[in-house]
């Protein structure tokens, strides 16, 4: 048995609830074309998130209480899932495409025997098959992907990617959902612990400023970490550098690592291929160095400077107060 | 201890061609490398094999020419690979290919860990660890930082969430998918790679493994790409600044305020 409703799983950690899910509730309300809106949403007694998400206006909210969820593992969280979903299958299941996300989805996935697009970037209907945009195989290639015959259709959305509205007077039904907590006597969460320097603080710094492979040196690594401070804002990079031994996977923006909401973007000595731009597109003001006139970055900025990554490095150190 | 890493080789270069035909992807001619991320996989197997003692098995699907990345991973120093392939796989998105993989470790037999990279480079998606997780029912720990043996059946591993850092204590068997933080995987010594054409690839085909020939290759595939396209760009109005940096840097601020 099938509905055509849209389901969005709501993240929550430790009691914050995940800025994409919300993001999600408002996309799904625009393509819902009619479909209701419905956010799923495993959490404890505690956490009461019912009262921040009905801002976002879902038709109903799913809600499957239990004070285990406050450190359940990705096998409890699929189970729980997978029993709320299983019988009157949803037409389509949103998931953030988290860390948490990318690892319980596919586990559901294989329960449920569905299809999963990871990572989408854009989502719309065609009927009542969901499109799901993705881009794939390295440069300047996206593809369309599609589900034809299982449900729910299941994708996980890249952060940042559509913004969060809230709405007034929404009319939600609140339903606590019947499962059963099934605790996994293989696996078990021995520790949690906050961290502060995360790339979801990448994800929402106001200022970034973002080296490439054409800017890599010590001395442009310093300059870019002095101005950042200044600045009030985060050194981010593009790919290549996360091989370096200064940076990580968190420091890296485009696929597989952050998508920026930033006021401000500087990138210094970055080409512009998409995997890279596909992370800067909701970023404000781009202002861009390159030392080749005619690298691709340039039609992604407003501003552009041709010349050494230094030199302007060193100029703006000076200017900026 | 007995451990397989899932190994994928991906192709060398970032602009691969897709064929508007069929949708595939046009892998002639194209030189084909082991998976970055699948590397820290093995180097990972490897560390926990040299610690407990046991071995260390590659297994990947595709087609013959990915004995290449398999060489390589047992030139780094796994004992050997096997490599299930046939036409009859062709097409598979992640739950054909999960199922499949499932299946070959179930056929390897008696199997404590399976390590995966966190994700591959070409399709990025980082499905396929958990799906062979749920379908071995085996519990999971995915992008691990850190992996350790605390006895003779448990992993602890460290994982980092967004907003917290999680450790993770899951029973053997069990599939950790890891991250490039967690290690460096160690070079190809000549010796080791001269010993590696002496280590033996096993073939597989769908007839060698129990299975449901409905559910591998693309008639077991959920998922069709119905579009393969270049990206529409909108392109912004660009003030190009001025040569000199101390003149650029002055008409920007000016601008952006």
């Amino acid at each position: 048995m099938d509905n055509n409703e849209i389901w969005v799983y709501v993240e929550i950690t430790g009691s914050k609830i995940e800025p994409t899910s919300l993001q999600l509730i408002t996309k799904a309300k625009q393509i819902a074309d009619g479909r209701k809106v419905v956010a799923v949403v495993p959490e404890t007694s505690k956490t009461q998130a019912e009262t921040i998400i009905k801002e976002y206006g879902p038709d109903r909210i799913e809600s499957l209480v239990d004070d285990q969820f406050d450190e359940a593992t990705d096998e409890e969280l699929a189970d729980a899932l997978f029993q709320v979903t299983d019988q009157n299958r949803p037409n389509s299941l949103l998931f953030p495409a988290t860390i948490l996300g990318r690892s319980i989805a596919p586990r559901l996935q294989a329960k449920l025997q569905t299809g999963l697009t990871g990572d989408s970037l854009d989502i719309y209907y065609e009927n009542d098959l969901l499109v799901q945009v993705k881009p794939t195989y390295g440069d300047n290639v996206m593809c369309d992907i599609v589900c034809p015959d299982k449900r729910p259709q299941m994708v996980t959305v890249r952060p940042n990617t559509f913004r969060a509205k809230k709405v007034n007077n929404s009319q939600t039904e609140i339903v606590q959902a019947e499962f059963t907590f099934h605790k996994n006597k293989n696996s078990k969460i021995i520790a949690t612990d906050p961290i502060i320097n995360s790339s979801s603080k990448l994800d929402d710094a106001k200022v970034v400023i973002a080296l490439g492979r054409g800017a890599y040196s010590e001395k442009n690594i310093k300059l870019a970490q002095k101005l950042a401070a200044k600045l009030g804002g985060m050194v981010g990079v593009s790919r290549p550098l996360t091989d370096e031994a200064e940076f990580s996977h968190d420091d890296q923006i485009g696929i597989g690592g952050a998508s920026l909401s930033a006021d401000l973007l500087i990138n210094l000595g970055i080409s512009g291929a998409v995997q890279y731009t596909v992370g800067i597109k909701n970023a404000k003001k781009i202002v861009s160095v390159n030392i080749d006139k005619d690298a691709p970055i340039f039609d992604d900025s407003d501003f552009a400077y041709v010349g050494d990554v230094t030199d302007f490095l060193n100029a703006l150190m000076n200017q900026v107060k | 201890m007995k451990i397989v890493v899932g190994v994928k080789q991906v192709p060398e270069t970032d602009s691969v061609k897709i064929d508007p035909k069929t949708n595939n992807l046009v892998r002639s001619g194209i030189q084909g490398i082991i998976n970055p991320f699948d590397k820290n996989a093995i180097e990972a197997a490897l560390q926990l094999r040299d610690q407990a003692g046991g071995e260390v098995i590659l297994l990947s699907m595709g087609p013959d020419s990915y004995t290449t990345s398999l060489r390589d991973g047992m030139a780094m120093g796994a004992d050997s690979a096997v490599l299930v392939s046939s036409r009859a796989f062709g097409g598979a998105d992640t739950l054909a290919t999960g199922y499949t993989l499932a299946k070959a470790i179930e056929a390897i037999g008696d199997v404590d860990l399976v390590l995966f990279g966190r994700q591959s480079v070409d399709a990025d998606t980082g499905q396929v660890g958990p799906i062979v997780a749920e379908l071995l029912n085996f519990p999971q720990v995915t992008f691990a930082e850190t992996v350790s043996l605390e006895s003779e059946n448990t992993i602890v591993a460290k994982r980092q969430l967004d907003s917290a850092v999680q450790d993770v204590q899951v029973t053997l068997p069990a599939v950790v998918t890891v991250r490039k933080e967690l290690n460096t995987p160690r070079y190809e010594t000549p010796l080791n790679i001269k010993e590696s054409f002496e280590k033996q690839i096993t073939t597989w085909t769908e007839n060698d493994l129990n299975i449901d020939f409905s559910k591998i290759g693309q008639s077991g595939s959920p998922t069709k790409v119905t579009k393969v396209y270049e990206p529409t760009k909108e392109l912004k109005q660009t003030t190009v600044l001025p040569v000199d940096p101390t003149e650029a840097v002055s008409e920007l601020l000016s601008k952006l305020d």
